[in-house]
């Protein structure tokens, strides 16, 4: 009955232990270069849309709802994790994170949705691309030190309570 | 230039009837013909030239060329030559005489012709459908240009029942699958079964289409179609998505840089490691042994974790774009492989040295599913079910790519052509694959990881690819198109032509040996039936009789 | 009521607890073996319990040809099974020893497969159907096997009494016991096909036949059954240990109730070991073990007869 090669094979299996990993009792690692969920930074897109049209799945969707605002659907249904969106973004503003654990019951869970600032020509109307962040934050009207730029200035509509609303300045929808 | 010689020997016996001829180099041939004579030429080819059928492909060139096309695939093992007969048919006439009798391997192919893009073989003797569904209506042929990608024809009826055939005398039916234990994948066997042996079967599969042709050359772009090649299969993905970018590489003549050969090779050579450590095991869960098949996934898992470290996940890789790959192995990589590969080897040399001489095991694998020379060269089988018959054929050395002409490895064989060889096989096939890695770690060069794609590639060119997965052939044929998309791709995996020997195997054995005759072939129904994109849950696709199976598998020499 | 009956069916209902409460554990601990020796953490040991729990606890399916027979197929077996502990000394005496002998005991224990034999019968599927077939040819060659164990006993203590017969008979002879070896080889041999483990689980191969008889199952009628399973691995080594392990058991209580589990204990490892080490055989190939293995069990049969 071939005993031997049966103890030569319970050998095998003693010699190794118990190798199952207490998943998910304890998380498990991932490695350095694991291609889990894709993460959009908006700080950093450019809304080139170079991601979406290179996404196989056709997952990423690029669209412009007014004239200065740009959005950036990511839906999650199909994304194949293959990372070809992070190899092309000029801005490395997307990375595959580690996160794995992606089950839920609410799709809304897996979608990201960016809107992105796109500046406009003064003169002309059309888009252009900020030379850097700083000056991104110029056209928003955050600084309020730099009104010089009163021109670029935009100030929400909520007031603080009492505060008049300031009048000389164009105010324009963040 | 041993091209030229078949070539010359193909003119010398057809001269007239060859209408053009392709020969970008050394390794593939293109032969256009008159549509009467294809019959003639490719009984010459399989028969008297002895080369080996890969697979017949019809192609809807109209928009393009106004006609149909056919071609029909073989491979000159020893000539390292892969040729294709190709011939156009007139686009209000697509007819063309059938090959199957003189090539019995052929009868999917032609089948598979006829449901997808109309193309009807003449002569061929079991009609019936094979790919889509019966409730399918006639005269809509999805891979036709003219039929769109997201389409439902009105008049599919997707409630319409399968007819079986009569069992034979004396039989009960024992069907075996879509839903079964050991069955991955959704197929159907209905087994004729007298007491406890296998008399007949009856085949219908095809249930897992996701229209991945037609996908390819209707929505995606060139380097969108390797994500979705390596998801024909769970286990062989990088072996599509590689040649398929081979098949493109070739028909654009462009030619990655050696790094990324390199690279290619040690990834394909991973997948082989890890498919083969799976196999084992599986197959020892069949037999009911389960410790062994314990050990083999643990024996494997560490592979996994060096592919993952590597490319980023344990099974679908993402590596190939036209013209390179994607993921490099870095020194510390390297040294992490190495050791990996390290312990792989000792570990599995005790398991081999326990399971060689297991008499339970063998109890249960010698003699169980058979094939022989004669049902290897007439079914068109390939990987290690023909290694395991004698039969010495191998993509790596025949038709060699990537790495594979710069490195050193035995091409193993055994005798007995039945499940135990195939076992042997298998698990020696485990220490060439790591010979190769270790060589390819040593002389792999440094450089670039892509070569540069100048501006879009050319059109019309055909490309034709073979890969040596773990379960065999994978054969890949491009025809470059516009719009960033290929014109046609058809995909042949492995075991489109191992399933099309199961009845042979399992005639007069027992029941009990049924899945493991049918797992011994490694299958993998995913790669198979890739074609369509509707897959309702309807009847059936065919009848498959175990005696007509017989007489094609049977018949020899027709009239010249 | 007499005493004597009291008493026997206190003893009853005694062993039927004791079988009823260890089955599960024994489960338990052969799963547990098993996945250390494949390098896996395995389920708790009390993982049965809450398996029979769960199922209990499902709705009552009917599916199958005939679901009113399941039912019945499903509480005979384990009724049949659970009888036959009130046969068996498992640490005590066994307590139906005046009513009952080894006949019976040889019948019950030939019920027990034929009631495999109707549940899958009334299930009527096909796979079922092979199932029973292979179920069947075994019955044929195995049973003997035991009962011919049992009358090998019986021909040396000249008795049928449950107490003499269980109690290491087989080696009760003047010089060497020749019958008695040989039959403990037999059955050695033979065990995991009695208990339904690999490498002899054939009709409910699970791999090759989908669960077999067991396949129209579920719910409530599936942990009757499974519950049978479990408890036959309990009874079968307890009538092991009677026939051929019976040292120690003549000791005051509570060491024989220890020993007899330490026993027990001992059978169930070496159960799990063989099980986990072996490959499924085929029908012929085991049908072909069992009938060699008769045959050497006649010749033993022919020695006790002349009292060797």
């Amino acid at each position: 009955m071939s005993v031997s090669s049966k103890l030569k094979e319970t050998l095998v299996c003693l010699k190794a232990g118990r190798v199952t990993l207490p998943y998910p009792a304890q998380a498990r690692p991932v490695p350095e270069k694991f291609r889990g969920r894709p993460i959009f930074d908006v700080t950093k897109c450019t809304g080139c849309a170079g991601c979406a049209n290179n996404c196989p799945a056709r997952e990423i969707l690029v669209f412009d709802i007014c004239q200065e605002i740009r959005v950036l659907e990511y839906s999650g249904l199909r994304c194949t994790y293959c990372g070809r969106c992070a190899d092309l973004c000029p801005e490395k503003a997307i990375t595959l994170s580690h996160d794995f654990e992606t089950g839920t019951d609410s799709i809304h869970d897996n979608q990201q949705r960016l809107e992105i600032f796109m500046s406009t020509c003064q003169r002309c109307g059309r888009c252009f691309e900020e030379p850097s962040a700083l000056e991104e934050l110029k056209m928003k009207g955050y600084r309020l030190d730099d009104l010089a730029n009163d021109r670029w200035v935009f100030r929400s509509r909520s007031y603080l309570e009492g505060e008049p609303a300031v009048e000389d300045i164009p105010i324009e929808m963040d | 230039m041993v091209a030229r010689d078949r070539l010359e020997q193909l003119r010398g016996k057809f001269g007239s009837a060859i209408q053009r001829v392709d020969l970008p180099g050394d390794s593939r041939l293109f032969v256009f013909v008159e549509p009467s004579v294809v019959k003639n030429i490719c009984q010459y080819i399989f028969r008297d030239l002895d080369a080996r059928y890969v697979i017949s492909i019809g192609i809807d060139d109209r928009p393009f060329s106004g006609n149909f096309m056919v071609a029909h695939n073989f491979a000159f093992d020893e000539d390292h030559l892969l040729c294709s007969v190709l011939t156009y048919l007139p686009s209000n006439n697509p007819k063309i005489d059938s090959i199957s009798d003189v090539v019995p391997a052929a009868n999917w192919a032609e089948r598979e012709m006829r449901d997808l893009v109309g193309i009807e073989p003449v002569g061929h003797r079991y009609l019936k459908r094979l790919v889509l569904p019966d409730g399918w209506p006639e005269g809509e042929h999805p891979l036709r240009k003219d039929f769109s990608w997201d389409h439902v024809p009105k008049e599919f009826n997707d409630e319409r029942e399968f007819t079986f055939d009569e069992p034979p005398e004396g039989c009960t039916v024992v069907p075996f699958g879509p839903f079964h234990p050991t069955l991955d994948e959704p197929a159907h066997f209905r087994l004729y079964v007298e007491g406890e042996m296998v008399r007949g079967c009856e085949y219908r599969g095809f249930m897992a289409h996701r229209g991945i042709e037609k996908m390819a050359e209707s929505v995606l772009g060139y380097n969108d179609i390797p994500m979705l090649a390596e998801r024909i299969c769970g286990i062989c993905g990088c072996v599509h998505s590689v040649a398929y970018v081979q098949a493109v590489e070739s028909a654009v003549a462009l030619k990655p840089p050696p790094r990324a050969e390199y690279i290619r090779t040690i990834m394909l050579e991973i997948e082989r490691l890890h498919s083969h450590l799976l196999w084992v095991g599986l197959a020892c869960h069949i037999v009911g042994f389960d410790t062994l098949f314990m050990q083999s996934f643990r024996i494997r898992e560490p592979i996994m974790w060096i592919a993952e470290k590597i490319s980023g996940n344990r099974k679908t890789y993402a590596l190939c774009v036209i013209g390179g790959v994607r993921w490099d192995i870095t020194p510390v990589l390297k040294s992490e492989l190495r050791q990996v590969l390290d312990k792989l080897e000792a570990e599995w040399r005790e398991v081999v040295a326990a399971v060689s001489k297991d008499k339970n095991i063998q109890k249960r694998t010698v003699g169980v599913g058979l094939t022989n020379r004669d049902l290897v060269k007439n079914a068109g089988l390939v990987g290690p079910v023909a290694r395991a018959a004698g039969v010495d054929i191998d993509c790596r050395r025949d038709h060699p790519y990537a790495a594979y002409d710069r490195v050193e490895f035995d091409v193993i064989t055994a005798g007995g052509g039945d499940v135990w060889s195939r076992l042997l096989v298998r698990m020696s096939e485990v220490f060439e694959s790591i010979r190769i890695i270790r060589q390819c770690l040593e002389r792999m060069d440094d450089g670039p990881l892509q070569s540069p794609v100048d501006g879009e590639l050319p059109v019309g060119r055909m490309g034709l690819s073979s890969v040596e997965a773990p379960r065999g052939e994978s054969h890949h044929f491009v025809i470059t198109g516009e719009n960033n998309r290929p014109r046609r791709w058809r995909v042949r995996a492995p075991t489109y032509q191992n399933l099309q020997a199961v009845p042979m195997m399992i005639k007069d054995q027992q029941i009990a040996d049924m899945t493991i005759s049918l797992g011994s072939i490694d299958p993998c129904f995913s790669c198979t039936d890739r074609l369509e994109t509707i897959d309702l849950r309807s009847g059936a696709t065919r009848v498959w009789s175990q005696r007509e199976l017989l007489e094609l598998a049977r018949a020899k020499e027709v009239r010249r | 009521m007499s005493h004597g009956v009291i008493s026997a069916l206190l003893g009853g209902v005694l062993n039927v607890g004791l079988v009823l409460l260890l089955a599960p554990l024994c489960q338990g601990v052969l799963r547990k073996v098993t996945a250390r020796v494949q390098s896996r953490q395995g389920p708790p040991i009390w993982q049965p319990y809450f398996d029979l729990l769960k199922l209990l606890g499902k709705e009552d399916i009917e599916s199958g040809e005939s679901p009113g027979m399941q039912r019945f197929a499903a509480c005979l077996s384990l009724a049949t099974v659970l009888s036959i502990p009130c046969l068996v000394p498992m640490g005590f005496a066994a307590p139906m020893n005046d009513v009952a002998d080894v006949y019976l005991l040889i019948y019950l224990l030939a019920l027990c497969g034929v009631c495999t034999l109707l549940a899958g019968l009334a299930a009527g599927s096909t796979y079922s159907l092979v199932g029973i077939s292979r179920e069947m040819m075994s019955i044929i060659v195995l049973e003997p096997l035991f009962a011919i164990a049992l009358l090998v006993g019986a021909l040396h203590t000249r008795s049928f009494r449950l107490d003499t017969v269980l109690n290491g008979s087989v080696y009760a002879t003047d010089g060497f016991p020749w019958s008695g070896l040989i039959m403990l080889g037999v059955i050695l041999l033979s065990f995991q096909a009695f208990v339904q483990r690999v490498p002899f689980d054939i009709s409910e191969a699970e791999t090759e036949l989908m669960e077999g008889p067991l396949m129209e199952y579920s719910g409530p009628k599936l942990a009757l059954l499974k519950y049978a399973q479990m408890a036959k691995l309990v009874i079968y080594s307890a009538l092991f240990v009677g026939l051929f392990v019976p040292w120690g058991s003549g000791e005051p209580f509570p060491w024989n109730c220890l020993v007899f589990a330490m026993k027990v204990f001992a059978l169930v490892l070496l159960v799990t070991l063989v099980a986990a080490t072996h490959a499924r055989y085929r029908i012929d190939q085991a049908i072909r073990y069992f009938a060699f293995l008769l045959s050497i069990a006649f010749v033993a049969l022919v020695l006790a007869s002349y009292g060797h």
